[in-house]
Formats: structure tokens, sequence, C-alpha cells
């Protein structure tokens, strides 16, 4: 994993240092909130409904036994005793005092980890998909990638103040598990003709308000220059975005605005101009040094099959099911990788205790190479499994409350915090989840791969756009509505989800779900055409006369 | 229901609420000009008076921020158009009755 240099360390601890001044000041009353909110929000530091919050970034989604430690220290210690994991591979603490933030910041640097840039107009946490450096289907690491994006743009002096926040994902894979094309910027590792290694470039994807399907822009460019083209690029956002209107200010409305061609002219134009001596370039012994923190761990030789791992399988019903959702194909032979669900029932999506932390710490120290991963459906990965293990991992899991045997289906939903915690919340979200989980559970197997995504306000942060069931939380004069989306996904193939009609009321919802689900159960070609696929071979309209059938 | 408070009009029963600057907490400004988490404890106010209070409550910087305006019954019970808002704020999160003040009181 990426170690902070010196350099890193030493700034990380200043801005630490200054936080607890600001602190202070505010505290003793020296510092006015409207002052001290853009310095809180500069730290990770929001106040949501019930007390302040603290957001933590975790790049690229990947954290270390020791980091998972202490964030079950942090919560323990400052926080109710559980972290809530986001879709931005982030953990927020829900509940923590400001004196305290200062010390739980100290706390984090002193395990690499801090708040910076998790909040304010600056580019944000890189986020890749949560196998980088396991899946088969990779062509080769995105990490390295990411961090060389990360140093690239922290506290770049150009891009500290943009119009507004700017998010970039990274997949080397065919499959998207990364959702780049509903980021700002979305890189895909792929090859050219000459089976060279470089990126495409999509530019413009985005959800909140104006939920758009980014566009390739470059469709393959070099390595050597992928830093000069993002610099391209955010020069002309920093030059054309705009500042006069918040909504108006992503990206994804600058190119739309000028079309996705003028927009393509006018990079190519930034990076025609840009000097030699301008020229961001990276020395492959830079590029080899970074590469080298993400080596693969020390792989052993084994065989395809495991014999331990079959019997299991055939003597625990349980363990056979669970290995049927939550295990990925591993590029090594006799490994796997493990997702671990944090969507049981009856628990707020994402949600971990500190045990619970803990226990995902002592199974990635002992069986997964010291590396956990978060995945921006808000579950953990154990990325390197041994499959001879696998059962001892289960039985460490299912003990700890984290055998949810559920990954990619219906109950495996996406969440925001919703009106419960958060104060931009129209509606809630949280308890709608709870209440389709809890029908769903009944016949997830049966129903297949089925994305459900949830928000409580239009800013989309449970990315129900791209739901194939999306649910809007809305506020029609105080009483809560939900509108339903079918079709979106966050995918390689990704689309924005149709509104549906009219709103549904909150225990309106799960039922009208139900009928959905039955109808494509009763429609369906064979158990193999997931619900996305029924879907799209027969349009939303069997699917909406259902959700409507009551009314 | 947003970031941004609906107006009240001059007659309706208002109490002060904002965030406690040092934990976050929900906080009702009493008669005294203290801060209380019990929004039973709280001043219920109208017309000029409430619009002083709230006044005061902006200058109390080193124990609370932002505070607004919200509706109460006469007898200061959360009510009007942002009932089921100001309901969690002043009991905690719906799907957490373990947290939030609900859980000290239950
Ligand atoms: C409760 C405190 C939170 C607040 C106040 C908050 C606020 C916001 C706001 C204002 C936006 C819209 C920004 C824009 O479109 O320009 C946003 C977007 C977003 N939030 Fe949150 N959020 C919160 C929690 C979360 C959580 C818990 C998650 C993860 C589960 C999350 C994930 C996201 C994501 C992924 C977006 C980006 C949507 C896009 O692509 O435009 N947020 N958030
Ligand atoms: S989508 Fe809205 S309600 Fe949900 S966390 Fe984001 S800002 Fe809050």
């Amino acid at each position: 994993m990426y170690r902070y240099d010196e350099f890193d360390e030493q700034m990380v601890r200043d801005r630490v240092a200054q936080f607890r001044g600001q602190v202070e000041r505010r505290l003793s009353g020296e510092l006015d909130e409207d002052h001290f909110k853009p310095l809180r929000l500069q730290n990770g530091v929001y106040l949501q409904m019930h007390a302040y919050m603290l957001r933590i970034a975790i790049p690229y989604g990947q954290l270390s036994s020791k980091q998972m430690r202490t964030l079950a220290d942090v919560g323990e210690k400052y926080d109710k005793g559980y972290g809530h994991f986001t879709t931005r591979q982030n953990i927020q603490f829900n509940w923590i005092a400001l004196k305290d933030i200062p010390t739980v910041l100290e706390e984090l640097a002193n395990v690499e980890m801090h708040a910076i840039q998790t909040s304010g107009n600056c580019i944000r946490n890189v986020t890749t998909d949560q196998f980088a450096g396991a899946t088969a289907e990779e062509i080769e690491d995105p990490r390295p990638w990411c961090e060389i994006i990360r140093q690239w743009s922290t506290f770049h002096p150009e891009f500290a103040h943009l119009p507004r926040k700017f998010k970039i994902a990274v997949t080397a894979a065919e499959t998207d598990r990364a959702a780049i094309r509903v980021h700002d910027i979305g890189l895909h590792m792929k090859h050219n003709a000459a089976g060279e290694v470089g990126f495409e470039i999509i530019v413009g994807g985005g959800l909140g308000r104006t939920p758009i399907v980014g566009t390739t822009v470059k469709d393959w460019v070099a390595k050597d220059d992928i830093l000069d083209w993002l610099e391209a690029i955010m020069r002309v956002y920093n030059l054309h975005g705009r500042r006069d209107n918040k909504y108006k200010a992503r990206i994804k409305i600058l190119v739309t605005e000028l079309t996705p061609e003028v927009f393509t002219k006018q990079v190519d134009a930034e990076f025609e101009a840009q000097r030699d001596e301008e020229k961001v370039r990276l020395p492959q012994e830079e590029v080899d040094r970074i590469s080298d923190y993400f080596k693969a761990p020390a792989f052993e030789t084994l065989p395809a099959t495991s014999a331990a791992y079959e019997e299991a399988k055939a003597n625990d019903e349980g363990f056979a099911k669970w290995t049927e959702t939550n295990l990925s194909a591993h590029k090594v032979d006799g490994y796997t990788s493990v997702t671990v669900s944090l969507k049981p029932l009856n628990v707020a999506p994402g949600d971990a205790t500190s045990a619970q932390m803990r226990v995902l710490a002592d199974i990635a120290k002992a069986y997964s190479f010291d590396d956990l991963r978060v995945t921006h459906i808000q579950n953990i990965v154990l990325p390197h499994i041994k499959l001879d293990e696998l059962y001892n991992v289960y039985l460490a899991l299912d003990d700890a409350g984290l055998g949810a045997d559920n990954v990619d289906l219906a109950s495996d939903l996406i969440c925001c915090p919703g009106l419960d915690y958060c104060n931009l919340a129209n509606a809630r979200s949280i308890p709608v989840a709870m209440e389709i989980q809890n029908m769903f559970s009944k016949y997830d197997r049966d129903l297949g791969k089925l994305h459900i995504n949830i928000s409580g306000c239009i800013n989309a942060c449970g990315h129900h756009h791209v739901g194939n069931i999306g649910i809007l939380g809305v506020d029609k004069k105080g009483e809560e509505f939900y509108q339903i989306t079918f079709g979106g996904r966050a995918d390689e193939k990704a689309r924005i989800g149709d509104i549906q009609g009219p709103g549904l009321r909150q225990e309106e919802v799960t039922p009208a779900l139900e009928r959905v689900a039955q109808k494509y159960l009763e429609i369906r070609q064979n158990s193999d055409e997931k619900f996305i696929s029924t879907l799209e071979r027969l349009g939303a309209e069997p699917f909406k006369e259902a959700l409507y059938a009551d009314s | 229901m947003s970031s941004v408070r609906p107006k009240l009009k001059p007659a309706t029963p208002k109490v002060v609420t904002a965030w406690d600057a040092s934990n976050g907490f929900t906080t009702y400004r009493t008669p005294s000009g203290d801060w209380t988490q019990n929004v039973a404890e709280a001043e219920v106010l109208t017309h000029e008076a409430a619009d002083e209070a709230l006044e005061a409550a902006k200058k109390d910087q080193t124990r609370a921020t932002d505070p607004y305006l919200m509706e109460v019954t006469e007898d200061g019970k959360v009510t009007g158009r942002e009932t089921l808002r100001e309901s969690i704020r002043a009991e905690g999160p719906t799907c957490h009755p373990n947290y939030g003040r609900q859980a000290e009181v239950n």
C-alpha cells in the first residue's frame, strides 16, 4: 500500500495543529460559525441533524488492518461504537464532538489517514474498482495511477478553488465497478491498437440535480500524457465552468452547454498550447516507485480448486449459499475475493460497529495480506483470500454478524443517510431501505441481481438515478413521498433511470416494489435473465403498471 | 425540506432552536436565555419577541450554531410543516432508537 513520505506526513500534521487552533477559537467564541464553517469543511467536518459528522478519506477505498483498527477505536472512543461506510468509499462518524475532532485527526494521522479534500470545491478522493490488484479482468493495476493522480491533485494550487467539487474514478477492467461514467472524470485503462496500455477519458458524468452519463472525449491517450490531459481538462473547466450558479457549476453542465465536441476541441487546444516545460513528465523511476507500493503480495502457487473448500461447502449449507453471492474471481489460482456485505437486515446500510471493524482487521491481517477495500456499494472487500482458508474466514465473519449472503441482490441496496441524519434531506431513506430489505430477503435469490438505490433528496448521495430501481425521497407539504425510477445502471452500460410517475407514500413503496418484483418473476424469459435485462427487453410499461396497480 | 427553513407568520408560536456549538446536538433557547436539549423547556414566543430572541441567539456564538425559529404549538410541542424533521431533530434518528435524546428519555 502507498505510504506517505515525510513531506505528506508533515503537511497532514501541520494541518491538524492548525485545525486544533481553529476549533479552540470557535469554542471560545473568537471565531463565529460563518468564519469557522469553511475551515471545518476543509477538514471533513459537517454539521448534520443531531451532531457533527467527520468524513475521513480512504484513498481509492483501500485500508490496512492497522487503519481499520484505528477507525474502530475512533468509533468507540469518540462516537457511539460504530461508523458508516459511504458510496464515496469513505467512512463517516455521525456523533463526534467538535472538541474531540483535532485529537481524532491526530490519531488518524498516526496511521496515515486524514480528512483533507473530503469536502469543498477541490478534487476529491480518487476512487477505483474494489477488486483492483485482485481481479483477473483488469489489464493492469489501476491503483498506482489513482495515487499519481492523488499526488498531482492534492493541494494543486490551480485546482484548490474550482467552480465546484470534482470527482475522478479509475478502472482497468471492462466490467465497470467504479461507476466511471457518472463521475466528473472517468478513466478507463485499456489497450490501443498497438497493444499499449493507456487511458480512455470520459468527462462530464454526474448525478445530483442534473444527472448525466459522461462522454468519451479521448478514446485513448498514452500514460505519459495523462496528467497533461487532465490538466488541460481542468483548465478549460476552471476558465469556463459557471461560478455564478452552484447548480450549474459542475463540469457536466459545461460539457453539455458547450457540447462534447466543442469541449473536446477546447481541451485539445489547451493540450497543444502546453509548452514543453509545462508538461508534467513523470520520470519512469517515479512511476516505478509508486507502483512498487502496490506490488502484488506474495501469492502462493496453489491448485485452482481446494478440497477443504469443497468439503466445507458440502457440509455447511449457509456457507455454500454465501459463496454463491459473496465471491469474485481472483487472478491467482487458489484465491478468491470476498465481499463482506454491510447489509444484514435491520441495520442501516453501510454501518459497521467497532467490534465488526476489528474482526475485519483481524481477518485481513491473518488471511488477506493486510488489505481491505471499501466499495461504493457500501460493502467491504477482503481481496485476497485463499480458498483453503475461506471457510475459516466465513465462520469468523458470520460470528460477528457479517455473514449476510446478499451481495448484488435486492437487499444489497445503496442508501444515503436521509432525513434521519442529513440536514439537506427531504425524506427518510434508511427506514424505507430496511423495509424493502426485509420484504425482499424472502426471495432475494430468486430475483437475482437487482440494484436498488435510495436517496433522501436530489443531491443523489444514494445514487438513485443509476439504480435498476431508484427511489428518491421528496417532500410534499411536510409529508414524505418517494419517486420511483426504472432502468438506471452505473456499470459500463451506464444509464440514468426514468421517472415512472407520481411519487408514492412511504407505506406504499414496499408493496409497490413487491408487485414489480412479482411482475418480473412472471415475465422474465428464464432465471438467467436479470431484472435489468427483462426491463430493457420489454420496456418499463409492464413494470410501471405493476408499480401503480394499487392506485 | 432542504436546508432553507420556511418563513413563519408573526403570530405563530415558535421557539429558537440551534445546534450546540461544542457537540452539535439539537438545542433550544430557554426563558433565561440558556440552552436546553429538551424542547419542552424552551421558551415559546411570537411576534417581535421571537425575532428578538433569535437576534440574541445569533450573538451567542460560543454556545449556539445557526439558530432559527421553529414552529410549535402554544404549549411548546413540535408542529407544522416541518413536524417530521423537527421531531427527528428533537428525538434522534427514527432508525436508531438507541441514539439521540430519545435514548436518554426512554
Ligand atoms: C449527511 C451528510 C451529507 C451531506 C450534507 C451531503 C451533501 C451532499 C451534497 C450537497 C451533494 C450534491 C453536490 C452536487 O451535486 O454538487 C452531495 C453529493 C454526493 N454525496 Fe453527499 N452528503 C452527505 C452524506 C453522504 C453520504 C453518507 C454519502 C454516501 C453514502 C454521500 C455520497 C455522495 C455522492 C456519491 C454524491 C455525488 C453525487 C454526484 O455525482 O453528483 N453523501 N452530497
Ligand atoms: S442525498 Fe440528500 S438526503 Fe441523502 S445524504 Fe445526500 S444530501 Fe442528504
